[in-house]
């Protein structure tokens, strides 16, 4: 078709949209950062940095950063070690079935993240599938604690990021030549270190993507730590959460989410930075 | 290289098992006798379901979903198809700012979302309200279905458009005549997962839902807080059904517009 | 005024001029190939009479009345595209009708009309086909009818065989050239295909970087090319630097050659492989006749015909062309090499 500028106006009602609802609320999250709570709770419209203050000086939140960068490491390293061989597996295997595979795959995208938890809830639960299956067999008398904790969060963190890090690893295969493999076994390596010598190095500005995606999908959940942790895993998603609508403390919520936010962007640009230099 | 090899299926195989896991398990547990979560189920029973039919909010809570997922549907398909059109088609000076501006809700965690629609919404008394949440959900949709077809519609070779032209179809006749019925399997795709999107979608509508009016996904979420009995897993049963039937549906319907000739040879 | 005409029409892109001041006018019923490699402009001034690319600078006048910034759609050109362009989602039928629904064309008149283009294209009875059921050459035939079926003003093919075996495009190309004839639609043929351009037109315009570099007869282009690059892009050729004798003459090899010098700088001879003739050496050349000695480097049989390849004293080398049935003298044999007078052609040497 010849270019046609004259579509352009057909962009209008999305931009009007976008704008209203998008790109003001978002604005004034920031100006809202920068308002002050009086002595009665009720928010003051001013300009100053008083709530930073008051944020900044309080441990929790100091707390709350360490909790939600562990969690987020422990979850993400977990889901890269389960779904790197699941990325290769769907990159190299030759069945007729590889897209349905790959469909089951991220196929937990496809179902509500409280229906997960739930069924974490089921596995993991004093009375769940592990515990029973344990006691059954006599390896443990009492039920392991694996919800409402940190153990739980972090399993069902990761387990909810993993479809989004094969989609990321996946992708950074495909640019990957299997030709180079085919010639590194020529050349007498056997399997296991054509895996260590080729493709490994290879991947590794995929993983490093995937990981950095990983990470920010960990930072910013919020339904599984607050579900699995039972109450009892504090992290900034929860806080901001609870800031917002329990406590009604507005300028605190939106300071803690710039907050966020700004780590997030910080660890954005260190994993794209990662991510280039493995590339050259 | 041949295939995959047995350490790496096997490897791949366990890792299924445990992405699985979760959902299987809800799947059976739906069908327990139990009054709290016990698994394996002690008994087996319909009983679950059976509350779940009498159990008034969440049945509520699944009819305001809906609602709100149709008309989230409707409306990113109205205003989110043109605008894709625009990009894919128009060629104008700042085309790629302006991808870049649609898109941007995507990169922005739905946590922060939410919290900056709540503050943006609560002066409008929009919280809590069928146009609130739907308009919540539209920050998520409408990013999705523009992307989506932008790629759809720039897939679609130039000569097949440029054939209708020299053939007398004005630039509207090619968009309805052309244009459209080739999109017709991405736009089918696109609508079942923007009411996908919109159904699942938790945390903008936990920030934006009240005691008033709170989407199935919230409902969930509190009822789970509060109470460890499977009847969240006989909704869980009857939502991963009707998801899957929306699926192969799509899968269907698109099959079908596929042989309808929309293949490329 | 001649029916179609194109003047100092250009096209420049970003970083490169696609059509740089092309002037070119067609006779009502005529068929003009544009004929030049890939990225000559060919396809882009095609797509300008379609209406399909805007020119920056020209004006193209169809029947008297410009057209240069009519819409596409309001330009009465049957286009057929190189990858056909058929409507995958409509039946075979409905794709040749199209043209006509756009027109308003009354349901039975519609139906009479798509029925007597099947018809012309030997399609009769696949009306309700998808394209893809189709072979490559009906859908060829498809696209054809779909652009015939409008009555267009001017018939405009844009590689349109490029995509067909090397049987099939050969049946086409005879079959196009007589649809072609017999409704006497002036045509425009883009290919890069020389035989094409020569069996289905009336006359060819030669392109070289966005210009027509010469347009006349396939018979004036074969034999009489305008420039160097219209030489050696029709037809095969041997171009040889040309020496010049104290006195002026040409000489090739170190033998005068009969042929008239342009005044001043460095030449190239040309002559066709086809045209040159083995003989023993030391036979002298007959009047009107040019001659270099050397010898068989080597000879490649090429199905019909065989090429000798001769190597004169400084090493460079003529191809000449025998008939197959006959025996190419041995490898390494001293031979004289022959051709008529008129059939050499020289040209100024251009810059590398």
């Amino acid at each position: 078709m010849t270019r046609q500028p004259r579509l352009a106006w057909l962009l209008a009602p999305a931009t009007l949209f976008l704008v209203l609802v998008y790109v003001w609320p978002t604005l004034g999250l920031f100006r809202i950062a920068f308002n002050e709570v009086g002595p009665t709770g009720a928010m003051i419209e001013a300009w100053s940095l008083a709530t930073w203050r008051h944020v900044f000086a309080d441990s929790f939140t100091f707390e709350l950063t360490l909790n939600s960068i562990w969690l987020s490491l422990t979850s993400t390293f977990l889901a890269l070690l389960l779904s790197y061989p699941v990325s290769l597996f769907l990159f190299r295997t030759e069945s007729r079935f590889r897209s349905l595979l790959a469909v089951i795959a991220i196929m937990p995208m496809l179902v509500s993240s409280v229906v997960r938890v739930f069924g974490w809830l089921a596995i993991l639960g004093d009375r769940g599938l592990i515990n029973s299956l344990l006691q059954s067999l006599g390896v443990i008398s009492a039920p392991v604690r694996m919800v409402y904790n940190w153990t739980g969060v972090t399993i069902g963190l990761a387990e909810s990021i993993m479809p989004y890090m094969i989609l990321a690893l996946l992708a950074g295969f495909g640019r990957l030549d299997r030709t180079l493999e085919e010639a590194a076994r020529s050349l007498g390596a056997p399997p296991w270190r054509t895996f260590l010598r080729v493709t490994l190095p290879l991947s590794l500005p995929a993983i490093a993507l995937a990981f950095g995606l990983g990470f920010i999908l960990s930072m910013s959940a919020y339904i599984t730590p607050k579900l699995l942790g039972g109450g009892r895993v504090f992290v900034l998603a929860t806080e901001i959460f609870e800031q917002a609508t329990t406590n009604t403390n507005w300028p605190v919520a939106a300071v803690l989410a710039v907050y966020t936010l700004a780590l997030l962007l910080g660890l954005l640009a260190l994993s794209n930075l990662f991510s280039r230099r493995l590339q050259t | 290289m041949t295939g995959a090899g047995p350490a790496l299926s096997a490897a791949a195989g366990v890792v299924y098992a445990l992405i699985l896991s979760p959902i299987v398990v809800v799947l059976l547990l739906a069908f327990s006798a139990d009054n709290f979560i016990l698994f394996p189920p002690s008994g087996y029973s319909l009983r679950w379901f059976i509350q779940l039919a009498a159990n008034g909010p969440l049945l509520n809570a699944l009819l305001l979903s809906a609602q709100i997922a149709v008309a989230v549907t409707a409306l990113s398909l109205l205003i989110g198809v043109p605008a894709a059109l625009a990009l894919a088609k128009g060629g104008f000076r700042g085309a790629e700012a302006m991808k870049s501006f649609f898109l941007a809700p995507l990169l922005l965690p739905t946590l922060i979302i939410g919290l900056a629609l709540l503050l943006a919404f609560t002066p409008l008394r929009l919280t809590a309200t069928l146009p609130g949440l739907a308009l919540g959900h539209m920050t998520i949709t409408l990013p999705f279905v523009i992307r989506m077809m932008t790629t759809a519609f720039a897939a679609m070779p130039d000569d097949i458009e440029a054939a209708a032209a020299t053939l007398g179809a004005s630039p509207r006749r090619v968009i309805r005549r052309v244009t459209l019925p080739l999109a017709a399997p991405g736009l089918i795709a696109c609508a079942a997962l923007s009411f996908l999107l919109s159904f699942d979608e938790t945390v903008i509508s936990l920030f934006l839902s009240g005691p008033r009016a709170a989407t199935l996904p919230v409902e969930m979420v509190r009822y789970v807080e509060g109470r460890t009995d499977p009847l969240i897993a006989a909704l869980s049963m009857v939502l991963i059904v009707g998801t899957l039937v929306i699926v192969v549906l799509v899968e269907r319907l698109v099959g079908v517009a596929r042989a309808f000739g929309n293949e490329r040879s | 005024m001649a029916y179609l005409e194109l003047s100092g029409l250009t096209k420049r892109y970003r970083d490169s001029v696609a059509v740089d001041g092309l002037s070119l006018s067609v006779e009502r019923g005529e068929s003009v190939a544009l004929l030049g490699p890939s990225g000559c402009g060919k396809t882009t001034t095609l797509r300008m009479l379609a209406g399909l690319v805007e020119p920056n600078e020209g004006v193209i006048a169809l029947d008297g009345a410009e057209i240069t910034r009519t819409a596409a759609h309001r330009r009465n050109m049957g286009y057929v595209f190189q990858s056909y362009a058929l409507f995958p989602h409509l039946d075979v039928a409905r794709n040749i009708g199209f043209g006509l629904e756009e027109r308003g064309v009354a349901r039975a008149e519609r139906e009479q009309r798509v029925e007597d283009a099947l018809q012309l294209v030997r399609l009769q009875g696949l009306g309700h086909r998808r394209p893809r059921e189709l072979s490559g050459g009906q859908q060829q035939r498809v696209a054809l009818a779909r652009a015939l079926v409008i009555r267009p003003s001017v018939l405009l093919l844009d590689e349109s065989l490029s995509n067909l075996d090397a049987k099939l495009r050969d049946a086409m190309r005879h079959e196009i050239r007589e649809i072609q004839r017999s409704l006497a639609i002036t045509t425009l043929f883009v290919t890069h295909d020389q035989v094409e351009a020569l069996t289905m037109c009336d006359r060819i315009a030669v392109m070289n970087r966005g210009r027509i570099a010469q347009i006349g007869s396939a018979t004036d282009i074969y034999e009489r090319p305008a420039t160097r690059f219209v030489a050696t892009f029709v037809g095969r050729a041997n171009m040889l630097p040309a020496e010049r004798g104290a006195d002026g003459r040409l000489t090739l090899w170190g033998e005068a050659l009969p042929a008239a010098a342009p005044s001043g700088g460095e030449v190239d001879v040309f002559v066709r492989p086809q045209r040159l003739k083995l003989a023993p050496a030391g036979e002298p050349a007959g009047a009107d006749m040019a001659r270099v000695s050397g010898h068989v480097l080597n000879s490649v049989f090429v199905g019909d015909h065989i090429e000798v390849i001769v190597a004169g004293p400084g090493g460079q080398r003529l191809t000449v062309e025998i008939q197959s049935g006959d025996a190419p003298p041995p490898d390494g044999a001293e031979v004289a090499v022959m051709w008529r007078a008129q059939d050499t052609l020289v040209f100024p040497r251009e810059a590398a």
